[in-house]
This record gives structure tokens, sequence and C-alpha cells, in this order.
């Protein structure tokens, strides 16, 4: 055998071993059910990855304490997504290394159409909890599930409760409204922001002063923005954004003493984080961010299957972290409790077997965390009439449920928002 | 959309120059390294967040105060970039264009990953007593940290360009920017005039940060979100100008606030770099450039 032959050969050999040791490697050992779980856990999302993997990590104690899924044990395989083009190579990855057939995640509209699109090719389940891009359903890829609310159900409630809980305390009916909108431009912000302007415009005939998006990542001065809202004098200033520029916007206003009746957001970014507040102190108060329930959310709202969950839910979260569930734990969370029901109804993670038990799944409001129900559509959406959702506002450094009324405690403050230093 | 209103204007010319200023702080060190060493610092931005993360903790555990910290980042910038050129960029100082794209780019992702896992993603602010305090005159308004950001940024600018000019180690470094073997035959430590480079534009550039800290959000990535611009400046200026990157400043931060408020944000990159082709259409040396600089010296 000449030089050249062994040296083949043993480069063969070692990647048959590779290989061999690559495919064990990636195979739960018995006992245990694996699923892939990507998050954002660098870049510029990776304290909401973060706090979006620790609510999965949460639940999957809770599930493994009552016997995991499928009578196995529950693992991750974690995988870190900063961008689209990771996450559909750690799709990938987790797929053919890690062998899972379940993939979730990802936190981000951003990410989440190229984790799926990947899961999609090799036939894998992809179950998003948290990602809200309209897009994601509407690709016809049958074996994608979104436990969530879509953007167009975010814009609906924001136009709902505009119109109905704020309008009048204004002492104006709906179509007397002048709304300006504000985004960042990923689909997150886009897809919100077209379903509430069409809602406003159509169903209650608000007038739009002004639709303004603009790149999150590289905003560094909303003065020009602010000028320009000033001159138009809107009553509600609809504002979807991320982390970073939420508070810049809001100090911005108030230097330029930019007045306005409410500041309405939804999602668990920008002022549905509670680093608006950490950045802002008493000076958050006032806007509102749509999300999952918050202090003051009435727990015998729920039938007494969501009670009984709620409440072990929030515990475990406060056991681990000292606070009440923010965002990232009430979406990840109950996003991964529905995969379980799923998991025990199917017995399987055959795509076909898990989409028929995706499908039978009928929970009514107020039977999960964060009193949600379970409907699926036969997009893969569960529907959102079922995902219940909730208006928090920031009062004095938190945010607390204050709408619909019948679910909570607290009540909508500075409606209309008087002059910025009158907010205490 | 509200038809253009002369009432606007000196809001819109104040917002402009403040703008212009926090880009020019950032500028001046990336031009400086470029103007001398030739090297295309893409780590510039992870030394901003870096001199903002000093910020945040000097006032959270020491309750320093960020101007008062201006004065410690100063050595402590200064040492890091001593230290940085030393075990970083000295063994590629020699090398081709593309592996010093490649370490510096190495060294934004490295930079990015230690504050990832030292300091979380979290994002974090310095709230000052004085954070949110408003100048107004007449129509305009103004936050006081934007106005220090500025006044900093001019005088660090009229002190490199001053140093550069008459003194006599700037005198040496503008030579070893013009000819690296020339200056060497002269006599010159090539070597030690990188170092003192690279470390000047790191202090500049880690002040910059910590002036940044009352006014944005610290995370890891939070340089990449002034740092493209900071390139896009730079070339605009003229490579290795001073001037040039406060003259550039001033003008991507006019065409940003104007092409808002005019036309919409989200044209505003579309509206700077449109400017930034036909600007270097015109001249491709940038506006006070010198043709053929990035080949000086090489």
């Amino acid at each position: 055998m000449s030089r050249r032959t062994l040296a083949i050969a043993v480069a063969a050999l070692m990647l048959v071993t590779g290989g061999l040791f690559a495919v064990v490697h990636g195979q739960a050992p018995a006992g245990e059910y694996k699923i892939g779980v990507i998050e954002p856990l660098t870049g510029p999302l990776a304290s909401e990855g973060k706090r979006h993997l620790e609510g999965y990590e949460i639940v999957r104690d809770m599930i493994n304490e009552r016997g995991g899924v499928m009578g196995k044990k529950l693992v991750f395989a974690v995988a870190d997504a900063p961008d689209p083009t990771a996450a559909a190579s750690e799709a990938n990855r987790l797929i053919t290394r890690e062998g899972v057939k379940i993939l979730t995640g990802t936190f981000s509209s951003r990410l989440c159409g190229a984790a799926s699109e990947a899961a999609a090719r090799h036939n894998v389940i992809y179950w998003e909890t948290s990602c809200v891009d309209p897009r994601l359903n509407k690709r016809g890829l049958k074996t994608v599930f979104r436990t969530e609310i879509d953007a167009t159900g975010f814009g609906w409630y924001n136009v709902e409760f505009i119109a109905k809980h704020l309008a009048h305390r204004f002492g104006k009916k709906p179509n007397e409204l002048k709304i300006a909108f504000l985004s960042e431009d990923s689909s997150y912000g886009q897809g919100v922001t077209e379903s509430a302007r069409l809602r406003a415009k159509q169903e209650f005939g608000m007038t739009e002063v002004a639709a303004e998006y603009y790149n999150w990542t590289t905003i560094n001065d909303f003065t020009p923005i602010i000028v320009k809202f000033k001159q138009l004098a809107p009553d509600v200033v609809h504002h979807i954004g991320f982390t970073s520029d939420s508070p810049l916007f809001w100090r911005q206003a108030r230097e330029q003493n930019f007045l306005f009746k409410a500041l309405v957001h939804a999602g668990a970014v920008g002022y549905g984080s509670p680093d608006f507040g950490k950045a802002l102190g008493a000076d958050a108060n006032g806007p509102f961010a749509l999300l999952e329930p918050g202090p003051g959310f009435r727990l015998d709202s729920l039938r007494p299957e969501g009670q009984k969950l709620e409440r072990e839910f929030r515990e475990a979260v406060q056991k681990r972290t000292g606070s009440h569930p923010l965002g990232g734990h009430q979406l990840a969370g109950p996003g991964l409790w529905v995969l379980k029901l799923v998991l025990d109804h199917a017995k399987s993670d055959d795509p076909d077997k898990f989409r028929a038990a995706t499908m039978s799944l009928d929970l009514p409001v107020g039977s999960m965390m964060n009193g949600w129900g379970v409907k699926f559509d036969e997009l893969g959406q569960n529907s959102n009439a079922r995902v219940q959702h909730y208006m928090l506002q920031w009062q004095n450094g938190q945010l607390v449920t204050v709408w619909p009324e019948e679910f909570t405690t607290h009540r909508a403050k500075w409606i209309p928002l008087g002059a910025w230093d009158q907010r205490k | 959309m509200p038809s253009p209103s002369v009432s606007a204007i000196p809001q819109l010319l104040v917002s402009t120059i403040l703008l212009g200023g926090i880009y020019a702080l950032i500028a001046v060190g990336l031009t400086l390294i470029f103007g001398v060493m030739r090297v295309v610092n893409f780590a510039h931005g992870e030394f901003v967040m870096l001199g903002m993360y000093l910020a945040f903790w000097a006032f959270t555990f020491l309750g320093l105060d960020p101007y008062v910290m201006l004065f410690i980042a100063l050595p402590v910038f200064f040492v890091a970039g001593l230290a940085s050129y030393r075990l970083v960029m000295r063994p590629v100082i020699h090398a081709s264009h593309n592996v010093q794209i490649f370490t510096t780019v190495g060294l934004s992702i490295a930079l990015q990953n230690v504050a990832l896992v030292l300091w979380t993603g979290d994002f974090r602010f310095v709230r000052t007593e004085y954070y949110s305090v408003v100048v107004r005159l007449g129509t305009t308004a103004f936050n006081i940290s934007q106005i220090a950001a500025f006044a900093v940024a001019v005088a660090f600018t009229a002190a490199l360009f001053a140093f550069m000019r008459w003194s006599y180690t700037g005198r040496v470094m503008r030579a070893t920017a013009q000819d690296r073997q020339a200056a060497g035959l002269m006599g010159i430590d090539t070597d030690r005039v990188y170092a003192l480079t690279w470390a000047i534009g790191i202090v500049c550039v880690g002040v910059a940060g910590v002036l940044l800290a009352p006014l944005y959000q610290v995370y890891p990535t939070v340089g990449l979100q002034f740092v493209l611009i900071a390139y896009v400046v730079v070339v605009l200026g003229g490579l290795g100008d001073m001037a040039g990157a406060v003259l550039g400043s001033l003008i991507v931060a006019a065409v940003e606030v104007v092409g808002s408020y005019v036309i919409g944000t989200a044209w505003k990159e579309v509206l700077y770099l449109l400017l930034f082709i036909a600007i270097l259409l015109v001249r491709p040396a940038g506006l006070f450039g010198q043709r053929g600089a990035e080949q000086l010296g090489t």
C-alpha cells in the first residue's frame, strides 16, 4: 500500500468513525426524549433569548416532574442563533447531528422563518412559541406550528384597546382619533403595524397622521421624527420598538416635550421588556404594552385547570428567578406545555400523527397558563382568539395588568397622559 | 406627512450638530489609526462598548459619574490599547490587508463574546441624576449629555489635530504614515509609533464610549449601532484626516436628520449612502483625503 493510499484510508476511517461518533452522540439515551431549542443567545437579542430559554427550562422541569413526554424524560439540545443564517444552519445541525425530530424556539420574527424552512426541508416538526411574523404559517408548510398569537392578532388587540378603552376617556369617538404609527422595520414591527393600520382605518375610521419605519439596530436619534410628530399632534402613538430604541424614543419625546394622549406597544421587547423600566425608572410611567398577564392579574378569572397550571408556573418561575414571570418566560413555557399535551396525545413524533393530534386539541380560553386556550387552524396557527392577551401599563417601575378590566385588580392611569413631570 | 415647517429648522440644526458630534467622537480614533497604520480597525465599535461598560460599572458599583470616569478612562484605555497592540496587532502589522481585516474582525467577535459571558446580554443604562436635564434655547431643546459629548468631540479633534501638526511625536507619526521604510531608515522606531497610534486611537474611542453611556443603552453588540456610520464618515472625510472626519460626521448627521424629517426615517441609510457614493465618484479619496492614501507607506 502506497503512502498516499494509506493516508486516504486513514482519513476515510477517521471520517467514518467520526460520523459514527456523531450519530451515537446525537441519539438521546434510552429513557430520554430530546428536542432542539434554537435561541438568540448572542447578538442584540441575547438578553431576550436567554429569558426565553429560561422559560423553556422551567417548564421542562415541570413536565419532567410529571413523568416527561411519551413516558420519557424531556431533554434539550440547545443552539445559539443570533441571525437568520445561523438559525438555518443550527436547525440543520440539530436535525442531522443531534437527531432531533422536533425543533422549537426562536423568540424572534427575524429567526423563525429561516429555522422553520430548514426544519420543513427535513420533514421535521417546527414548534414556534414566540415569533409573530404573520407569514410563518402561510407558506404551506405542514410541519410548522405556532402557539403564540401572530402579529395580526397584536394589531387587532391594540386597536381594540384604543377604540374601546381609550377613546371615550379622551372624550372622543374612535373616528375622531388621530393616530401616528412608528415601528422598527422587521417582520415583527411591520406585521403588527400594518394589521393595526388596516383595522384602525377600515373598522373605526381613525385618522392616520403618520406611518414611519426605522431600522432599530442603527437608529441613534428620534428627534427629527418627534419634531414631525409634534406638528401632526396625534392623540395616540402606536410604537412597535425593540429594547434599545424604545427608551431612546421615550426619553427624546420627553426632552422635546412631545405631548400625546397615549402610547401603545405590543410584544415582550421594547416597552414590554423589564429593561425599559430599568433604563428610565419613574420616568417610564405611562406607556401600554400588550403582553401576557402581569401583576394584578386575577387568577380566579381562569378556569380551575388554568388556575392550577398558572399558579404552579408562577411558583416555578419565582423559585428560579425570584420574579413574576416575564414576557420571554410566558411565551416559551406555556408553548412547551402545549407541545407536551400534543405529544401525550399523539404518542409519536411522526409528522402525520403529530399533526392530527395538534388539530384535535381543543381547550377553551382560560384553561392554560396565561389564560390561553388551544385550537389550531389548518395553517398550524393556534387561533388568535384562543391566545388571550392583556394590556399592561408601566406604573411606578413595573408593568401591571390593566385591561381587560375583568381580568385585573389594577386600573389604567394617566388617561390622557398629562405633562411629563406629572406622571407620578 | 406634514409639509416641512420653517419653525422646525432650529431644532433640526441643533440635532444635526449634536448627532454629528457623537459620530465625530467615534470616527476620530478610527481615522487616526487608519491614517498612520493603514489598518481598518473592525473592532472599533467594541472599544466603544467597553467604554460604555466601564462607565456603567464604575457608576453602579463606585457611584462614579461618567464625567469623572472620563479622566480614569484615559489611562485605562491607553494601557488597553498598548496591550491589544502588543498581543493582537503587532504580529500582523506588516501582513497583508486581508490578514489585518480578519484579525480585527476576530478581535471584534472575541470582545463581543467576552462581554456577553462576563456581563450577559442584558440592556443596561447609566441613569445619572441629570440624565433627563434638558436645555431649552428658543424653540430648541437638547440633552445636556449630548452637549458634553459634542464638546469633548470638538476638544479631542482639536487636540489631536494640534498634536499631529505641531508636536515632535506627531511629526514622527506623520512621517511614518507617509513612508514606513524611509521613516525607519531615518531612525524612527516605527513599532513604537504604531503602538502609540493604536493606543491613542483606542483612548479616543474608549472615551467616546464613556460619553455615550448616559445617552444609549449598554449591551455587548452596541458598537455595531455606531460603527458602520463611523466607517462611512471616515471614508467620506478622507481616510486619515481629522478635520475630514468631523466634517464627514456633520454631513452624515445632516442627511440623517433632514432626510428623516422630510422624507422618512426608513430612507436615512439610503440617503447618506447615496451621498457617500456620489462624493466618492467625484472625489475618490474623500473630501480631504490624499489620493492613494491607502497605499502610502506600505
